[in-house]
């Protein structure tokens, strides 16, 4: 919907207001000193952004009133009337389209004096340019200042147009001058027309508000109309017909029975046979006013017969008195039920989805019962005592009990807002109301207010838990679905197994979290005897075959020993008893073996003393002379390696593998004046 | 009767107001007005109780409540439990309700005997809702719309919802709430109706954008003022035609 607000117009500067303002604000705007320095092509600059500017400001502001002022074509054809007979279509049309020229016109001209700037070769020159474009386009405003005063009388005098919306519920009163059309505008709306007792009182439209029935109605009270031809009318009458014209509206013709006005009633009628055409197409109310002076019974027959002629016509007469207030609510209604129905019928006889979504919105869906419940409404007695109350006093025109005050005035009495702090507390619906200050913490003694809500909630969740327990004991298995079914008897072993799992399982894991280091292979990784005995032994080996197993396994040990040294390592890291007893028995093996094979004894001890000193390499510095024959290898051995050495050491290296560059970008060298070769002696 | 009124400059006083048969919860405001106006129409009846949710004043879309009980959100601290708790009669149940969805107002549309939920609703919430408000209750959506709180006001008498809600599903809602139901606005076109407003069985509010003729929907379908639902397919439906 359009919004018709012609109060928006910018104000429009008369011509030499307007080049005023035009010269000053190039003053302001742009550089004003020419210095001596300056060469020619920067004058030359100087004076074109001068012209540039001054021809810029001109077409915005010119734009600026060409956009501001509505364009008849584009505006509702009710307002594009009314302007055409309020300030002339033509004339107003030759304003603007003069002021479009004279835009066009600054347009080219700052275009060629900026052209011309180009080829100025002196500063005087480019000055006299400058003086002579922007003196051209003042005398250009200036020649249009005629057509700028128009339209600012167009601006001020629209401004104060009454806001019609074109589009809105509206009732038109209209009639001969003097019928009574502003007095029961005044009787229906707030508008305040002036009433006087000539004619031509109101001479342009004006707009009042009523409501009716939840809506907004505009009643526009029009200028009197006489009974001649259209060419004859005048501006003022021109207004009502295009009012009458152009808007959808309620005619309410109004037609002075007393005569009073003036005009007799075959005059009235007349008029109205005359602007008939203007009517067409709308809902019409004949009202007969200023019947408090003269009935419609009292009319001679004839006249009576004319008025009759043009109810006939509009199916409706209605008679109203200003005065005496007689028939005015009445001819109101009327009017605005019948253009109710109009727009309605209008409304819905359009298709698409607008009017189905409007009938979805005049629906009203009554519920068919599902059920015989009885679903009450909840109002307290206090409530349909107090309406009982409020009607009977209406009834008894007692004065109503006096009023509470609200938290609003007790704040205002106090202080205000942000003064005043209300006491929540003051309403609390407590057994004792001495409780109402009780302090309660959040957490008290580690617990919280929620803990004693229910006294009885452990003893219902105990109720819950057991009647849970109830329900899972029930023979509720569907072995079906379960692939292994365990016999009663292996249910003992079964149930076993699966601790024992879980035990393996729980250790494991809380094995993996202590000792937060890799995991390492299981041939890596140290025996323990003694856990491997007990285990053996959980699972049902007796002590008898245990010892046996591992009377052969020593033996076996023993001659793997010698070789390799390892079970004693290993051993040797784990506890120290079996340490000492492995130790005692590889012992006590050597001398048994030298015992029983004399010749062979040495050269086991030799063996054995390797043996030891093997699993000392690391240790001992002599190891790494182990290999040599004697003392002199030794000496020539030691010395070859300090030779190798030697050149590491120079340079001040760990071995061959180090290539460390201890600084890479060294401060002397990348920093400061370079002198000769600073560059390349890295 | 409805009354017009707002919340710091807001019409959407649904957000902030509660209203039931029983209590009223009101959001702080930073004056007395907004208190004052449900004060001076309800205290005389109901406790109308000053309220909070986990420091917001959106009361309205956090929480929902019929005469039988109030739901509060999980982010509800203690001290407005207990604040809540002290504030309303002992026959309402206040029940915080540990719910992914919560904002309770805008998922529930509930009078004292049914209640429209959200689709997305936890099982055990929907349970809660039943014992406390002691309502059948309906997965619905209103309009395509899920959140059937914000979308919908209810009462024991009449209820409206959402204006683009088709006359089908109108008349579905109607059968399940079994009371009349009317599609309209609030707010000067505001299809937020839960937003806008609140009702109980013998009052209402509305925000202070309100039109004459959506104050008038409102009073002929809630039946305040000796109105009757039909009024609005009868007197006013010339009005509504013309407005829309």
């Amino acid at each position: 919907m359009v919004v018709y607000n012609f109060k928006k117009i910018r104000v429009v500067p008369p011509g030499k207001d307007f080049v005023d303002i035009i010269l000053s604000k190039t003053q302001r705007k742009t550089p004003t000193v020419v210095h001596p320095q300056y060469n020619i092509h920067r004058i030359r600059k100087f004076y074109m952004r001068k012209v540039k500017f001054t021809q810029t400001t001109i077409h915005e502001r010119m734009s600026a009133i060409l956009e501001d002022f509505p364009r008849l074509e584009d505006i509702h054809p009710f307002y594009s009337d009314l302007l055409n007979v309020l300030y002339d279509k033509d004339h107003y049309k030759l304003a603007l389209g003069q002021l479009n020229t004279a835009r066009n016109l600054v347009d080219a001209l700052g275009r060629d004096y900026v052209r011309l700037l180009k080829y100025g070769d002196s500063l005087f020159r480019c000055k006299q340019l400058k003086r002579a474009a922007l003196g051209r386009m003042a005398t250009i405003l200036k020649g249009n200042s005629s057509s700028l005063l128009y339209l600012e009388q167009v601006r001020q005098h629209l401004s104060r147009l009454p806001n019609i919306d074109p589009s809105t519920r509206t009732i038109i009163l209209t009639g001969f001058p003097n019928v009574g059309k502003s007095s029961f505008m005044n009787k229906v709306t707030r508008a305040e027309v002036d009433v006087q007792p000539y004619p031509f009182t109101t001479k342009s439209l004006f707009v009042g508000h009523t409501d009716y029935k939840c809506l907004k109605w505009q009643v526009i009270d029009s200028p009197g109309i006489l009974d001649h031809p259209l060419e004859d009318r005048n501006t003022i009458e021109m207004q009502s017909i295009t009012a009458l014209a152009h808007l959808r509206s309620c005619v309410l013709f109004l037609v002075d029975v007393s005569e009073h006005c003036g005009y007799s009633i075959k005059q009235q009628v007349d008029l109205f046979h005359n602007i008939k055409p203007l009517f067409s197409g709308k809902p019409i109310l004949l009202v007969l006013t200023k019947i408090d002076l003269v009935r419609f019974e009292e009319l001679t027959q004839e006249k009576k017969d004319l008025l009759q002629s043009v109810a006939d016509e509009v199916h409706d007469m209605m008679g109203l008195s200003n005065i005496t207030q007689e028939g005015v609510a009445n001819v109101k209604q009327a009017a605005c039920d019948k253009l109710l129905e109009h727009r309605v019928e209008i409304k819905m006889n359009k298709t698409g989805k607008s009017v189905e979504g409007i009938l979805s919105r005049i629906h009203l869906a009554q519920p068919e019962k599902r059920d015989h419940r009885q679903r009450a409404t909840f109002i307290p007695q206090s409530v349909t005592d107090r309406r009982n109350d409020v009607m009977d006093q209406a009834e008894d025109g007692a004065p109503s009990a006096p009023k509470r005050k609200t938290v609003k005035e007790i704040e205002d009495e106090n202080g205000g807002a942000g003064v005043y702090q209300h006491d929540m507390k003051k309403d609390y619906l407590l057994k004792n109301p001495d409780w109402k200050y009780d302090v309660i913490p959040e957490i008290f003694d580690g617990r919280n207010i929620a803990d004693f809500i229910d006294p009885e909630i452990e003893k219902l969740l105990d109720e819950l838990e057991k009647e849970e327990e109830v329900r899972l004991e029930e023979p509720e298995v569907n072995y079906a679905d379960d692939e292994i079914y365990i016999e009663e008897e292996d249910e003992d072993v079964y149930e076993k197994i699966m601790s024992k799992k879980s035990i393996y399982k729980q250790k494991q894991q809380l094995n993996r979290r202590a000792n937060n280091h890799t995991i390492l292979p299981r041939k890596n990784r140290p025996v323990d005897l003694d856990a491997i005995q007990k285990e053996l032994m959980d699972r049902g080996v007796d002590k008898e075959t245990l010892d046996r197993v591992r009377s052969r396994s020593m033996t076996r040990d023993a001659s793997v020993t010698t070789g390799r040294g390892r079970s004693l390592s290993t051993t040797g890291r784990s506890k120290s008893t079996s340490f000492e007893r492995a130790r005692s028995v590889s012992q006590q093996r050597v001398v048994e073996e030298r015992e029983a094979n004399p010749v062979s004894a040495k050269s086991v001890l030799g063996k054995r003393k390797r043996s030891l000193s093997t699993r000392n390499r690391s240790q001992s510095a002599t190891d790494k002379l182990s290999g040599l024959v004697d003392a002199k290898q030794q000496v020539a051995a030691i010395k070859l390696g300090h030779k190798k050495q030697r050149l590491l050491a120079l340079a001040a290296k760990r071995g061959e593998a180090d290539r460390k560059i201890p600084n890479e970008m060294p401060k002397h060298l990348f920093s400061g004046k370079r002198s000769i070769g600073k560059t390349d002696r890295r | 009767m409805a009354t017009r009124t707002q919340f710091q400059n807001s019409s959407e006083i649904g957000v902030f107001s509660v209203l039931t048969n029983k209590y009223c919860l009101v959001a702080h405001g930073t004056a007395a007005n907004f208190y004052s106006v449900f004060d001076a129409e309800l205290s005389d009846h109901i406790p109308v109780v000053y309220a909070s949710i986990a420091g917001c004043r959106i009361v309205g879309s956090l929480c929902a409540g019929n005469k039988n009980g109030l739901l509060l959100p999980s982010t509800t601290t203690d001290q407005e439990l207990l604040h809540i708790r002290n504030s309303l009669p002992d026959e309402v149940i206040v029940q915080r309700v540990e719910e992914r969805l919560s904002a309770l107002g805008n998922c529930i549309a509930a009078n004292d005997h049914v209640a429209l939920i959200h689709k997305d609703f936890d099982k055990n919430t929907e349970e809660i809702i039943q014992d406390v408000l002691g309502v059948e209750v309906f997965r619905t959506t209103i309009a395509n719309n899920p959140l059937v709180g914000s979308y919908c006001v209810l009462s024991n008498q009449g209820g409206m919802v959402h204006a683009k809600t088709p006359v089908r599903e109108q008349d579905k809602l109607s059968n399940m709430l079994q009371v009349p139901i009317v599609a309209g606005t609030v707010n000067r076109g505001s299809e937020v109706i839960g937003g806008g407003m609140v009702v109980n069985d013998w009052s209402a509010f509305c925000g202070l954008n309100t039109t004459a003729t959506e104050i008038s929907v409102v009073e002929s379908i809630f039946n305040l003022r000796d109105k009757q639902a039909t009024n609005i397919v009868t007197d006013m439906k010339q009005s509504l035609i013309d407005v829309l």
